[in-house]
């Protein structure tokens, strides 16, 4: 006969297995996420980073968690630490809170919205400022319950000294020092000892301000290590709430510890939490694409960023960048990008954050481009604003070794080399294509451009280059800005320096429509396949029987996609570009 | 073993533990194989003459050569001190500076041992020269990514240059509402005292924070009558007057060229500005040329300035983004008279266009013989071009005698924004030697005209070089600490 405990027992097994799985579950479908986290993330060695960080709340303990977030290199081992440090989280909770049997599943709870912390970010991931993240709020967390279970192990008398110990160790634990001391302080009720410990409190942060940061905004030492999501243009204080419910589920669990002895506590705890973290987590097919591909064209990987590109319905500016570069290392740009798709989703990605191909893809991609001091720039701009992180290190090395800066090529190899997956890193040689290209390119005064349409428009000039591979890009790029002028300069240079060989099937689509449409008068006469001419005049037909027929402008695009889609003149006439 | 007394024994081991590992006097090799140079330490501070007073010269062996380094410091008396810890010799301050102290207008001897391969390795000996002058006290800084439109962190720090001590005097996020942050620059003393000062916040809540007496104010020194508020500052030595210029200032990028950077101005005046009474004057605005980099004699009674040569006359329409490598300055002064506060007629002081090169950012020694710049082949912002060096020519002779400055300036990298000590025998350059894209501060000596080879800004750990990803940008002398704290220099701003 099952006994009542029996069932107690197995509800909270159940329960504790069942988001256990899911949390691996939710781990494992993030792990492209984890590997950007890690790449994303700035820890470098030398002790004035450590010092920078230290002179702020808060820092110790994201210096532990960049240092740790570096081995989110291996997602594999770096959802294992994460799974440890929450399992300890879950023992030590069930000690510091006193919780028996049933109630100790309520620590799923505070499990969850850590979880849900690493996952909900979405597009914040390229523009976040915050050090250490990843790991820095649990650990954080971890040590907070620690020390919560060693004071409640001391006499209810030496209650006081842990209220200044907690108040001592606010410059290392931030808002979590204040959270251990009103779970202290609600442990019992209070004394007059006690109250002056929760005075304490109340000026811990002005005292510590006045103390050791007064070069830091008072909000800030306030709430030192509760993390923030603000850039100079954009604010999202929904991603705070997983923080937020750690400390409030805490401050419940000490006031009603005693009511959580219930079988179906687990249950609740662990469906509360997969709810939670389901409701949060960010999910976007392109978002976990983007960063295959920026993974695999960091590596010069191009077969694989096309494979991941073709997997995908409605690619953004990166995967469209990103494609073209693959195509141009892996050769048929001009046979095979508008069959692949160069429409895209919107030129910014649907979040609360703007980031876009600037922040996501353009390092790499200036690099490829050969244009080395804009890609040296650009990542300069991005590692000042969110930290030198190993992805700026790799592009700024690679950026200044294609220059000849072999100096300071050494400085950001030293950085990395204390990374311990870049032990060994060394910039890879440069392309022949790449060089071929950076020769291409004539020295020019630039400003404060867009980055997503300056590289169009830059190579988009370089019609006069000598290189076969400039000239090839300078057609594709006229033609994907849709400058006919550039076109038909980029193709008579284009036929001189490909003599002999086969007049690709874009170029041929994009010669008959200029010839047919602009006005230019400096046309050359090139042979062209008639099924190509056939279809050109089938797509026109189309068009002019589709408006006849009073299809809206939105309707005709989706009409003409499955026979048109692939057609140079598809591109031209309906996709939203990148730039013109 | 109670509980008690097992965490007193492991807090007793994690001590000794500690304690051990920052006491390491090593030993010389007993046994080792000469080689016939010197080391290539970093920095390189093999044969310097450094000040009496400065922070130690701490050093290191690259560590992809070598697993150890020994270094043996003798002082003329004979004293031997071994250090090395590791490939890094990091000196404890105050055996340091008992050791400059007997050493004074003497030599330090050091012998330097490097382990490669399990071998040790015994270097040519060399010698730090130790000056009988003192260096200033403090220095102050920008630290700031040498970056381009966007700036994220931005401090001005000063340091203390007898020892390591760093310490920030004001940053870019403290008052700021907005997540930008403001631009913070040109950092200015008079006279290298600190009770004087001032520096401009750009941005929200912006204007020039002046620290008068010690008393701190906000100021909008823009007028109707000027292009923009003031930009490049200079204290007069002795009254409580600033000559700015005023500019209109354009940055853009090069597409390949290595310089990467240009900043030009497509125009620039000169404006006195009177701390006590708010006013500010046109020195000079010539609508065609552009005035800029002013700078006092040390007796206050010569403004120095560079002013830009005439283009040639079919340029002169042409956007400054094709005729930048045409525009060039020379160094100019202009008689001031306190009591009258005018100004007196403009008189050419150095043509470095006759040589096609250009002058930017002029200092005058403190005893009014000398003038420092730095000279590239176009322009005024040199901290970009790799051509720049530091020139010194001698004042109040008819032909300007250009000093060799060799030991001093890097070949084929920037070496821009020179200053003097307060006693005149130690120039500062800020130079991107080390890489071409930080600046390092760099000091040398100087002495009768001769200077003397130039040594990296000691850091306690030699490393710090290559780790900090900041510039060092407008290091100025100073003679005391800025006292104000960077809470109450917020003050200044509105909430």
């Amino acid at each position: 006969m099952i006994t009542k405990s029996k069932i107690i027992d197995v509800l909270l097994y159940a329960s504790l297995l069942i988001f256990i799985v899911f949390a691996v579950f939710i781990l494992c479908i993030n792990q492209d996420v984890l590997y950007t986290a890690h790449e994303r993330s700035e820890f470098l060695i030398g002790a004035h980073f450590f010092y920078d960080l230290m002179a702020k709340p808060f820092g110790l303990f994201q210096y532990i968690g960049g240092w740790l977030s570096q081995f989110l290199y291996n997602p594999v081992v770096g959802s294992c630490m994460l799974l440890g440090i929450w399992g300890l989280i879950y023992i030590v909770g069930g000690k510091a809170f006193k919780l028996k049997g049933s109630a100790t599943a309520v620590m799923l709870l505070p499990i969850a919205f850590l979880l849900t912390s690493l996952v909900d970010l979405g597009y914040w991931i390229y523009d976040f400022t915050v050090r250490g993240y990843w790991f820095s709020q649990s650990v954080a967390y971890l040590v907070m319950l620690l020390l919560l279970w060693v004071a409640r192990c001391t006499p209810r008398r030496w209650h006081l000294v842990w209220y200044v110990i907690g108040l001592g160790l606010y410059p290392f634990f931030g808002w979590f020092a204040m959270l251990f001391v009103i779970c202290l302080i609600l442990t019992e009720k209070p004394t007059w000892s006690e109250i002056i410990g929760i005075v304490l409190l109340v000026f811990t942060a002005i005292i510590w301000r006045a103390l050791l940061y007064s070069d830091v905004k008072m909000e800030e030492v306030v709430m030192a290590g509760l993390p923030r999501f603000v850039t100079p243009s954009d604010q999202n204080d929904i991603l705070s709430i997983p923080f937020w419910l750690v400390g409030v589920v805490s401050i419940l669990i000490v006031l009603a510890g005693k009511y959580l002895a219930n079988k179906f506590v687990p249950v609740v705890c662990a469906i509360a939490g997969i709810i939670f973290t389901i409701s949060f987590m960010y999910r976007d097919n392109n978002y976990t694409a983007e960063m295959r591909m920026m993974r695999s064209a960091e590596a010069d990987k191009w077969g694989e960023v096309l494979d991941i590109f073709t997997e995908s319905q409605k690619p953004t500016i990166s995967m469209v960048m990103l494609k073209n570069l693959a195509l141009m290392n892996e050769g048929g740009i001009l046979d095979r990008s508008f069959k692949m798709g160069n429409d895209i989703n919107g030129i910014y990605n649907p979040d609360s954050v703007h980031v876009s191909f600037l922040e996501i893809a353009s390092p790499v991609t200036y690099y490829n481009y050969g244009m080395f001091n804009e890609g040296f720039r650009l990542n300069f701009e991005c590692g000042e604003q969110t930290g030198f992180s190993p992805i700026y290190l790799k592009m700024l090395s690679r950026c200044a070794f294609a220059n000849g800066e072999l100096e300071v090529v050494d400085r950001f190899v030293k950085l990395l080399h204390g990374h311990p997956y870049y032990r060994d890193w060394q910039p890879a040689p440069v392309a022949e294509n790449v060089k071929e290209l950076h020769n291409s390119y004539k020295d020019e005064l630039t400003g404060v451009e867009n980055s997503d349409s300056y590289v169009i428009n830059s190579i988009s000039c370089w019609y006069d280059s000598d290189s076969k591979v400039a000239s090839e890009q300078a057609l594709f790029f006229s033609m994907l800005r849709c400058d006919s002028r550039r076109f038909w300069a980029s193709l008579k240079h284009y036929i001189n320096l490909h003599q002999g060989e086969e007049f690709p099937v874009h170029a041929q689509e994009a010669y008959i429509m200029y010839y047919d449409k602009s006005p230019e008068e400096k046309k050359m006469r090139l042979p062209v396949s008639q099924d190509i001419y056939d279809n050109y005049n089938k797509f026109w037909a189309t068009l002019e029987s589709l408006i006849k027929s009073g299809m809206s402008q939105k309707e005709i695009p989706d009409k003409m996609r499955d026979e048109f889609g692939g057609t140079y003149w598809y591109y031209n006439i309906f996709a939203k570009k990148i730039a013109r | 073993m109670n509980r008690y007394s097992q965490l007193s024994v492991l807090f007793s081991a994690v001590a000794v533990m500690l304690l051990s590992s920052c006491v390491h006097n090593p030993d010389v090799p007993v046994s080792s194989t000469e080689v016939q140079n010197t080391p290539d330490i970093f920095p390189d501070y093999c044969d310097v003459t450094v000040p009496c007073n400065i922070a130690p010269l701490n050093f290191m062996l690259s560590s992809e050569v070598y697993s150890a380094c020994v270094a043996r410091v003798s002082t003329p008396g004979g004293e031997q001190r071994i250090y090395g810890k590791g490939v890094k010799v990091q000196i404890p301050e105050e055996e340091w500076h008992s050791m400059l102290e007997v050493s004074k207008g003497k030599s330090l001897r050091v012998e330097v041992w490097g382990e490669k391969d399990g071998l040790w390795l015994a270097f040519s000996p060399f010698e730090i020269h130790v000056a009988e002058e003192p260096i200033d006290e403090y220095l102050s800084y920008r630290l700031i990514e040498p970056s381009y439109i966007v700036y994220g962190y931005m401090e001005i720090d000063q340091r203390n240059l007898t020892s390591f001590e760093e310490r920030q005097v004001f940053n870019n996020k403290v008052a700021c509402d907005s997540p930008k942050g403001q631009c913070i620059n040109c950092h200015s003393y008079q006279n290298y005292k600190t009770d004087n000062m001032m520096f401009h916040a750009r941005g929200t809540a912006g204007g020039t924070i002046i620290v008068n007496d010690g008393k701190l104010k906000k100021v909008d020194l823009k007028r109707d009558y000027t292009i923009s508020s003031g930009v490049y500052p200079a204290w007069h030595p002795t009254a409580k007057l600033i000559a700015f210029s005023t500019n209109k200032t354009a940055q853009v990028f090069h597409t390949v060229n290595p310089n990467k950077t240009e900043v030009f101005d497509s125009a620039s005046d000169l404006i006195l500005y009177d701390v006590e009474t708010d006013c500010v004057s046109v020195i000079c605005s010539d609508q065609e040329l552009l005035e800029v980099y002013p700078t006092w004699s040390p007796d206050g009674k010569s403004l120095y300035y560079c002013k830009s040569v005439p283009l040639p006359e079919d340029m002169r329409d042409k956007d400054i983004r094709t005729t930048f490598q045409k525009l060039q300055y020379n160094l100019f002064r202009r008689s001031f008279d306190l009591a009258t506060r005018s100004f007196g007629e403009e008189e050419l002081v150095y043509d470095a266009a006759m040589a096609n090169k250009s002058v930017s950012l002029p200092r005058v020694s403190p005893d009014g013989s000398y003038i420092l710049f730095a000279e590239g082949q176009y322009g005024c912002f040199h901290i970009w071009h790799h051509d720049a060096d530091i020139v010194c020519i001698t004042l109040g002779e008819e032909m300007p005698l250009r000093l060799d400055l060799s030991k001093m300036n890097s070949a084929g990298f920037s070496d821009s924004y020179p200053s003097w000590s307060s006693n005149g025998h130690w120039i500062m350059v800020a130079s991107r030697r080390d890489d071409g894209n930080y600046s390092r501060v760099y000091l040398s000596h100087f002495k009768n005209g001769k200077v003397g080879k130039a040594f990296l800004l000691p850091q306690e750990d030699p490393e710090h070089n290559i780790y900090r990803l900041k510039s060092y940008n407008r290091p100025e002398f100073m003679v005391e600490p800025v006292e104000i704290s960077v809470n109450e220099f917020s003050k200044v701003f509105p909430k």
